[in-house]
């Protein structure tokens, strides 16, 4: 078990309140210093799409926050190479540069993290 | 007929494929919120929603689309605005397929 903290993402970002819930966790760990990575899973990898403008929706883009988070050391990005497969989607399709994962590749990331937080 | 709307996700629940498999032929289909990731080109849901073209006229809500960064839909799809999507509603009832 070691110390980071695995951000774990499975839910598609304004369905409902999990994803910006999510993001507020990272930067409220990340001031902290704290090591922590970002793993995205299922529909999770929606959360990082490019091109995501909810204007008419009157909400703020949530893809837009991921790039910035660089600036308090979170960089770690690993999502789910089938879940990317099955929405038709590729690395090149995402805001921040990603490690795709395979999933005892997922496996691994969060048991070696050893704190799972779930959005 | 009804016209069946469908608000989640088709990776993460069955709700699409359960409307599909009771919508008579002909019902008209909207895709809202997180259902219009169906009408994203290039899914593995690409051959269910075009097999249901071929019975449903199908929308997609535009406001919902643009959220989420899908800019090209499948060819048959029809993208709406709201003025649409109330204009849908107003002729005739819903059945939502939550």
């Amino acid at each position: 078990m070691g110390n980071q903290v695995a951000i774990l993402l499975r839910k598609a970002p304004y369905g409902s309140v999990y994803t910006a819930e999510g993001f507020r966790t990272i930067m409220g760990i990340a001031v902290f210093e704290m090591d922590i990575c970002v793993v995205c899973v299922d529909d999770g990898v929606y959360a990082l799409v490019k091109g995501q403008n909810p204007a008419k929706l009157d909400i703020k883009p949530l893809g837009d926050g991921f790039p910035a988070l660089a600036e308090f050391g979170v960089q770690s990005f690993y999502v789910h190479d089938e879940a990317l497969a099955r929405r038709g989607l590729t690395a090149d399709d995402l805001v921040v540069p990603v490690q795709v994962a395979s999933s005892s590749q997922i496996a691994r990331i969060l048991e070696e993290s050893g704190k799972v937080l779930p959005f | 007929m009804m016209l069946y709307t469908v608000n989640k996700s088709p990776f993460s629940t069955n709700h699409l494929e359960s409307a599909l498999r009771i919508a008579p032929t002909g019902a008209p289909i909207l895709l809202y919120e997180d259902g219009v990731y169906a009408a994203a080109r290039g899914t593995q849901v690409v051959a269910l929603v075009q097999s249901a073209l071929a019975d449903h006229p199908i929308y997609a809500l535009e406001a919902d689309l643009e959220a989420r960064g899908i800019h090209m839909v499948l060819e048959g799809i029809q993208v709406i605005n709201y003025d649409g999507f109330v204009q849908l509603v107003e002729k005739q009832d819903v059945a939502p397929w939550l």
